[in-house]
């Protein structure tokens, strides 16, 4: 490109909404870069120790607990995607979106509602006393690998199953028709052109899943597993030793990029894609007698486990623990968590509209490149992101003493890392990429048309938004913004690491009542944020329903 | 009065992709009624949205009205080229009624005048009475004649349109050709547009450009 097609491609892009988005990526990014910044700074003495007895630990952990819970939500995620798309059976209309519902409920709240439910005064073991059989005790202890497994799989499966389903039952069928007519039996056919075909879908899912793991602090606490995760909320919470706990999050940072970087190079050779623009949806086949009893079984066994038992349970333990829990604390409670979720989405709305405002009115690899920043915070863990804010937060600080001091405030040192600004800073760098993503997608729907035509008009770019983009995209905003609102309430890690002094949300106060093994209480704010969450869920299926038809 | 200049212009989507126009130059003087017939895939449409300011040439120069619009020191933003657009598919903002619509370019207006100029181009267009109605309740023939409404209403220097016919059924295509052109005299209005039916070209134009 030669200088002046630069300088005149710059003439035309260059404009107040270019600007403010160019700030706002650099603002999102800063605490990613504060903590690479880390690795180049000396070691102090606890790292030595870190890394002798925490960092092996933690990382095979991670390993392990990644490894295993991608496999199984891959096996019953596929299964039941494959399952639904292809054949029909009673209550399948029922199923295929009752399996979306385990997503509304957070792992951390499963977690221990099934390690209540299993333990020896749990409903599970009471029962099979009554029923006179003598349990032996460790058959029943989910505290551990293996139960954080279970839960992460139950729990998070969905998304490997929504991304499969959606994509079998829209591209597959002549595919599969082709492999009957050729004299495949079912089993063949699922393994060798269902499985083969639908992989860059699964890989999406799983993708999403193993975010959701190495993200996890609340399952993984609260089961006593050492994760990298964990092992940086310790550092802080333990020693209170910020360079350490940031450094190990450097790491945590790089090896992820070099992961990425891998699959990036091994998936480069192994793209698919349709030849044929016409695609056939898959036609379902009517299952008959036992093998429809057995679908329904399947979908069914899955369905109850992953939700209407857990639902169940927190229903009747928080009609035990209601009167004492919903209190004045109770509300204001809620109202602090609604207040701060509101503040962040907000912030996220509007700064995402004017990201996407500017990348689609210039389709380059700047724009590319710019949304891409912006999202960057939901592929980073959320113990990352905490710490990288919190350095942020603290270095700020120790700049801003001249400042706090002509301010007549000698005492306090620290304000802004005292502050709610720091969590809602994180959610925004966290989930900006939910809001972006929803919005994009409404302007993509209507294209540039008005907006050029609007432009021809007489009106700039400010006007034009105001007068013809939003009343357009006012369906993608409201539904962006309810499922970041969701996410936002639904947090744990960023909640409980950068939350001022005596503030708690309904999520924090979740996992406190049940760290300190007081679940019955902690059913009634659990069932308020599954509550929420439900709504999110519908809301996203809906959307999904819109889109394809 | 040369009404548009072009000199030189080249445009590619990409740098690293063919050019779709290469060193292109004509004029059109006030009144005149221009067509640009040529195969698809010729950039017709492009030099329409190169005049209008929604892609930027790679070189060369665009004067409309006299005043240069983009050349390698100058950018005027489409918003302020004072040119008018009848797209293919019309861009009736769908959130709008049919006066709203027509309203829309005229912000620079009172608002008493505003009305009378709505009207007026209603009439202009056999639509009045229509004034209520939304995009969606209106006919192909009529909502093309809207979204010319619309593009005239601010009195443009110019007025450009991407295939104004296309979507149209044969039957009407006739008596809309006709209409049009009785339309763009009375209004003055000098007008470049694009088609690849050669008989648009002969009811309606006054020349034409190969591409």
């Amino acid at each position: 490109m030669s200088w002046t097609t630069i300088r005149r491609s710059m003439k035309k892009h260059t404009n107040a909404w270019l600007i403010v988005s160019l700030v706002g990526a650099a603002v999102i990014l800063l605490p990613v870069f504060s903590i690479l910044v880390s690795l180049f700074l000396e070691p102090n003495e606890n790292w030595q120790h870190i890394k002798e007895y925490l960092l092996t630990d933690s990382i095979l952990q991670t390993i392990w607990l990644v490894l295993f819970t991608g496999l199984f939500t891959v096996l019953i995620g596929v299964g039941l995607a494959w399952l639904v798309a292809a054949y029909d059976f009673p209550l399948k209309r029922f199923f295929r979106w009752g399996l979306i519902l385990p997503l509304a409920i957070p792992p951390y709240i499963a977690a221990y509602t099934f390690s209540t439910m299993m333990s020896y005064t749990g409903v599970v073991q009471k029962t099979l006393r009554e029923l006179g059989i003598e349990a032996n005790q460790s058959w029943f202890d989910l505290m551990s690998l293996k139960g954080a497994i279970f839960v992460f799989t139950m729990f998070l499966f969905p998304y490997v199953y929504l991304i499969t389903r959606s994509f079998l039952e829209r591209q597959s069928g002549s595919f599969i028709e082709n492999a009957q007519l050729l004299g495949r039996r079912p089993f063949s056919i699922f393994w060798r052109v269902v499985l083969p075909m639908s992989r860059p879908a699964i890989f999406g899912g799983v993708t999403l899943v193993i975010f959701e793991v190495i993200s996890d602090y609340g399952v993984t606490s609260y089961y006593g597993i050492h994760t990298i995760s964990t092992a940086i909320f310790q550092t802080w919470f333990g020693m209170y030793d910020l360079d350490s706990a940031v450094r190990l999050a450097a790491w945590m940072m790089v090896g992820l990029i070099g992961f990425f970087l891998v699959e990036r190079v091994l998936r480069r050779q192994r793209r698919y894609s349709t030849p044929t623009a016409k695609l056939n949806p898959l036609v379902p086949k009517k299952l008959k007698g036992w093998s429809a009893f057995l679908a329904v079984a399947c979908c069914g066994l899955v369905f109850a486990v992953a939700f209407l038992i857990p639902l169940l349970q927190l229903i009747s333990w928080s009609a035990l623990s209601y009167q004492d829990v919903l209190t004045s604390t109770f509300t204001e409670l809620a109202y602090n968590t609604v207040l701060v979720a509101l503040l962040a989405t907000a912030i996220i709305i509007v700064f995402a509209v004017m990201v996407a405002q500017v990348c689609r009115l210039q389709k380059n690899w700047f724009s590319y490149a710019l949304s891409k920043m912006v999202t960057a915070g939901y592929s980073i863990p959320g113990a990352i992101i905490a710490m990288g804010v919190l350095a942020l937060f603290v270095w700020l600080d120790k700049r801003l003493v001249p400042l706090y001091q002509w301010l007549g405030n000698e005492q306090a040192p620290l304000v802004l890392s005292l502050s709610i600004a720091m969590l809602v800073f994180a959610y925004v760098v966290r989930f900006m990429a939910t809001g972006y993503n929803a919005i994009d997608a409404g302007f993509e729907k209507i294209g540039t048309k008005y907006a050029e035509a609007s432009k021809l008009l007489g009106r700039g770019m400010t006007a034009t938004f105001w007068k013809v983009d939003l009343p357009l995209i006012k369906g993608a905003i409201l539904s962006g913004a309810i499922l970041t609102f969701v996410e936002i309430i639904k947090e744990l890690p960023l909640a409980l690491l950068l939350r001022p002094f005596n503030f708690e949300t309904l999520s924090t106060k979740t996992y406190q009542f049940a760290s300190d093994e007081r679940i019955i209480e902690a059913a009634v704010p659990a069932l308020f944020i599954i509550a929420v969450s439900t709504i999110s869920v519908i809301i996203f299926h809906q959307v999904g329903k819109r889109l394809e038809r | 009065m040369n009404i548009v200049d072009i000199r030189n212009v080249s445009f590619a989507y990409a740098r690293n992709q063919p050019l779709i126009i290469d060193d292109l130059s004509f004029s059109i003087q006030t009144g005149e009624i221009v067509g640009i017939v040529g195969p698809s895939g010729s950039g017709k449409s492009t030099v329409l949205r190169l005049i209008a300011g929604l892609e930027l040439p790679a070189k060369g120069s665009i004067s409309v009205a006299e005043k240069v619009v983009v050349d390698d020191s100058t950018f005027v933003p489409p918003e302020r080229r004072g040119v008018g657009m009848v797209f293919q598919d019309y861009a009736l903002f769908p959130h709008l009624s049919v006066a709203k619509n027509v309203e829309f370019g005229l912000h620079r207006l009172a608002r008493s005048e505003r009305k009378e100029r709505v009207q007026e181009m209603l009439e202009l267009v056999h639509l009045s009475g229509f004034e209520k109605r939304y995009p969606h309740e209106l006919s192909g023939g009529q909502q093309q004649r809207v979204a010319l409404a619309r593009a005239l209403a601010p009195r443009p220097n110019l007025m450009l349109m991407d295939e104004p016919f296309s979507n149209l059924d044969a039957e009407l295509k006739a008596s809309i050709r006709s209409e049009l052109r009785e339309i763009l005299k009375k209004a003055q209005m000098t007008c470049l547009f694009v088609t690849h039916d050669q008989q648009d070209v002969e009811d309606i134009c006054d020349r034409t450009i190969r591409m």
